[in-house]
């Protein structure tokens, strides 16, 4: 079953790996600033409050014991109108780093990746990012302009929007700032906080083509200026190429109208690109000659260069993974059988392979895709393996179908310096220490 | 004006048939007369965009002199007095020189290329608190005296349409368009790296919120609400250790001794109500304070949910109708003013 034959040399190889490891991250301290990281190479023994530890196990509902549950009936049916998750499952939910922003309306929340299966991302646990706050949006009194360089402005409700032919598409979406306190250095210590700015969904909605066809888009028209109805009317300047390939403006998610936290009743989707140009609570959008430089495509969302100069318009989502199985928050618990797991995306398509190090990215094994491959979407992969209490350096890393490889920390960094917060895509490493413990370490 | 690929071959080349014969006729090649044409008035209400070149920038004449009244009324509680940003909320001035440091301070002044973005966005999302809540003149002084803030114009600067398009920003020619793929790696399988060169650094424990997982974990608090309330305490903390005082804490919000009005109006104040009672923003008292609470509390509760319904200018600033979330029922603004003043006794 095992793909990997670890011999002794390997092992041997790994040991003295994790003792240089534990050498050189203290004589790394200078390199990294202030509150930057460091250490903890060394294991700091810590306990796994998982729930199987912290919810009682009463005996007398295990075998042969007929449980509780088996012995009294059940609540009927509307009970629960809308179905919520089992109380067991209560740990997983959105989390915050509250340092991060002054305050929760103009800030973030990440998705506990941790604990998904498959590609979805169920619609209560899609991250959050509001400028001003969740909108309460009555929907009759909702409307959507677009105007500008078009031969007929329109104004539609959403009775309008939701009579033109729908499509339905899987994408991820994900903001550019996902990972971006990792920049200078290892800082958060779990993978909802690494990565968890990440989720994917079935949308539903109108191609935003069909609606400027509508219109009639005059030859001068280039760029198109997206607006969101909420108290920070978030908007973004978006090129009318990317409008007719394949934006769409989306009513539905994962099968119902969309949640308020994602921008109910509409909102535009840009596939495969930062998060923060798909304009929630969407209300208007104009066609114009040139792009508006607001302010969150130039204070914001620009990418600073060591030199000083900025990149603009980044929009794409380059290929990224991450190894969500094991990982902080899912230690491995016991030596054995394990299967390796993770998500892969691209924002320029379909991802085309993954590989998978145990040793720091000296070698790698390729991984399985399992389940659905799909352009812009979150990939799942997958790799069977046997743990023995050997220490790993486990990485993932992606290729997506034009042949762009997930670069490591050190090509980032040479190119982009430290200061771009945005787009930070490298291949990520879990330490996993021979009690299984993992940890968040960054490997140069 | 393009024209949409007509759909028809694709999907008989997909063998669909007669069915599609009838959708071709209607396929996107005409328009489906689906939405109303927007009338020019319904436009120019949502039209609120500004571009470099001006475009968009309604008549006015911002004055710096104006502008600093507003900007202290309105602004600075955040911003700080000079934009030097209070606590965590946002820098405004200051930083230039500093984009190729270790820690670059990226402000209006050393970062932003174009001054309109800087009415586009006053205009359309500050103050923070209440959006859209500044006329277009308003806008225009304040817009002037965050630029002279940054010393971007002198003190008689008078700004307009014309004179605003015509700022030349000192960041604006270092803006360049993304060249990604940037970086070049190779699908190696095989002795990729040197494991005797490789470097490794691990997280500094403790700021991050894994109480969730990890038991016993020092990490900081999981909310803002939390966390405020964690600077708070360790704040009376270390005052009490300079001066020697006993901690009292008489301060603290007990759950359990709130009537069933407070705790359903919990929600609300967290959503509608704490950005400014939490911190005492704007002048507001703060939740928790029972000095700042006890003579508002004698004026009895029908004149203080009259204030919190109608609004209310006081002797420490302003109290928008309902916080500013006119969609609030008079109720749930009840239950909120229960909360609050329960919680401040
Ligand atoms: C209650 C606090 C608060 C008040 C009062 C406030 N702001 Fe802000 N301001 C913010 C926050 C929070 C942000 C960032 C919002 C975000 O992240 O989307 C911000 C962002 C800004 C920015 C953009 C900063 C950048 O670097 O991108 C400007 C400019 C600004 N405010 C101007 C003003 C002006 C002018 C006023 C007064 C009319 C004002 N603000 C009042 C909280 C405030
Ligand atoms: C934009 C900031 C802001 C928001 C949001 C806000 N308040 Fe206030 N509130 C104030 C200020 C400022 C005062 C003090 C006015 C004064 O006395 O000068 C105040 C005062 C009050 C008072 C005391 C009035 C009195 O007569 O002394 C009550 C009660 C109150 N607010 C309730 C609320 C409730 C309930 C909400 C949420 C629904 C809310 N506030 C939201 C700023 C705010």
């Amino acid at each position: 079953m095992s793909k990997i034959i670890k011999g002794p040399n390997t092992r041997e190889l790994m040991e003295q790996m994790v003792q240089e490891s534990e050498h050189l991250s203290i004589n790394d301290r200078r390199d990294f600033l202030r509150k930057g990281v460091v250490a903890a190479a060394g294991i700091a023994a810590t306990t796994f409050a998982g729930r199987s530890i912290s919810a009682e196990i009463n005996p007398a509902n295990l075998p042969p014991n007929e449980p509780a549950w088996g012995k009294q009936l059940g609540h009927g049916v509307v009970e629960q109108p809308y179905g919520l998750p089992s109380t067991f499952e209560k740990q997983v939910v959105r989390r915050t780093v509250p340092w991060l922003t002054a305050d929760s309306i103009a800030s973030i929340s990440m998705t506990p990746l941790q604990d998904l299966k498959g590609i979805i991302t169920p619609n209560g646990l899609v991250f959050e990012r509001y400028h001003g706050g969740v909108p309460q949006i009555n929907p009759d009194e909702h409307r959507l302009i677009l105007h500008g360089l078009v031969e007929r402005p329109l104004i539609f409700t959403m009775e309008d929007l939701m009579r033109f032919p729908s499509v339905s598409e899987i994408k991820f979406i994900e903001c550019p700032a996902n990972g971006g306190m990792e920049w200078k250095g290892a800082q958060m210590e779990a993978l909802q906080f690494t990565h968890g700015m990440l989720s994917c969904c079935e949308w539903t909605g109108v191609p935003l083509r069909v609606l400027l066809e509508e219109a009639g888009v005059k030859p001068e028209g280039k760029w198109i200026l997206a607006e969101g109805a909420d108290g920070a009317h978030m908007s973004r300047s978006i090129p009318l190429e990317k409008a007719l390939e394949d934006t769409l403006v989306v009513y539905a998610q994962n099968g119902e109208m969309l949640r308020p936290e994602q921008g109910y009743p509409l909102r535009l989707l840009n596939p495969g690109w930062e998060g923060n140009t798909s304009i929630k609570w969407l209300r208007r959008l104009e066609v114009g000659d040139q792009p508006w430089y607001h302010r969150e495509e130039t204070s914001k969302y620009t990418d600073l260069m060591p030199d000083g100069r900025a990149r603009k318009f980044t929009f794409v989502q380059e290929t990224n993974s991450v190894i969500t199985s094991p990982c902080p928050e899912k230690p491995l618990v016991k030596p054995g059988f394990v299967e390796i797991e993770g998500l892969a995306w691209s924002g320029r398509g379909k991802i085309k392979h993954v590989d998978i190090s145990f040793d720091g990215g000296v070698s790698w094994v390729p991984a399985k895709l399992k389940g659905l491959v799909l352009d812009k979407a979150l990939t799942r992969f997958s790799l069977v393996t046997k743990w023995t209490g050997q220490p790993w350096l486990l990485q993932s890393r992606s290729v997506d179908e034009t042949g762009y490889v997930q670069p490591t920390l050190s090509q980032l960094r040479e190119v982009r310096g430290g200061n771009s917060i945005y787009h930070k895509n490298s291949i990520h490493t879990w330490k996993v220490a021979p009690t299984g413990e993992v940890t968040n370490v960054q490997i140069t | 004006m393009f024209k949409l690929r007509d759909t028809r071959t694709s999907l008989i080349a997909l063998g669909v048939g007669v069915s599609v014969a009838i959708m071709g006729a209607f396929s996107h090649a005409e328009p489906l007369g689906l939405g109303e044409t927007a009338t020019e008035e319904q436009i120019a209400g949502w039209d609120i965009d500004i571009r470099p070149d001006g475009k968009g920038l309604p008549d006015g004449r911002g004055t710096i002199e104006a502008g600093e009244a507003l900007y202290e009324e309105r602004c600075a509680t955040c911003h700080g007095l000079f934009g030097e940003g209070e606590g965590r909320w946002p820098v405004l001035a200051g930083g230039q020189g500093t984009l190729k440091d270790e820690r670059p301070t990226k402000t209006v002044g050393s970062y932003w290329p174009y001054a309109s973005t800087l009415y586009d966005y006053i205009r359309r999302a500050m103050p923070f608190t209440a959006p859209r809540s500044l006329s277009d003149q308003q806008v225009y002084d304040v817009t002037a005296y965050v630029l002279y803030l940054n010393e971007i114009v002198e003190e008689d600067f008078v700004l307009t349409k014309e004179s605003l398009a015509s700022i030349e920003m000192p960041n604006k020619d270092n803006f360049f368009v993304d060249p990604r793929p940037d970086v070049k790696n190779t699908r190696c399988m095989d002795k990729c790296a040197d494991p005797k060169k490789l470097m490794i650094a691990g997280t500094l424990k403790g700021i991050t919120p894994v109480g969730h997982f990890v038991e016993g974990a020092d990490a900081p608090a999981a909310s803002h609400d939390a966390q405020m309330e964690k600077e708070r305490e360790e704040e009376k903390l270390r005052k009490a250790h300079i001066t020697g005082e006993a901690l009292s804490t008489q301060h603290k919000v007990k759950a359990a001794s709130l009537s069933e009005l407070a705790l359903a109006g919990k929600a609300t104040y967290e959503g509608a109500c704490k950005v400014c009672h939490g911190s005492g923003l704007t002048g507001s008292p703060k939740v928790g304070d029972s000095d700042a609470w006890s003579a508002r509390i004698k004026k009895g509760m029908p004149q203080l949910l009259d204030h919190a319904i109608h609004g209310f200018s006081g002797d420490t600033g302003v109290m928008p109708p309902k916080g500013g979330r006119v969609d609030l029922s008079d109720k749930q603004v009840e239950q909120a003013v229960a909360y609050m003043v329960e919680s401040s006794q």
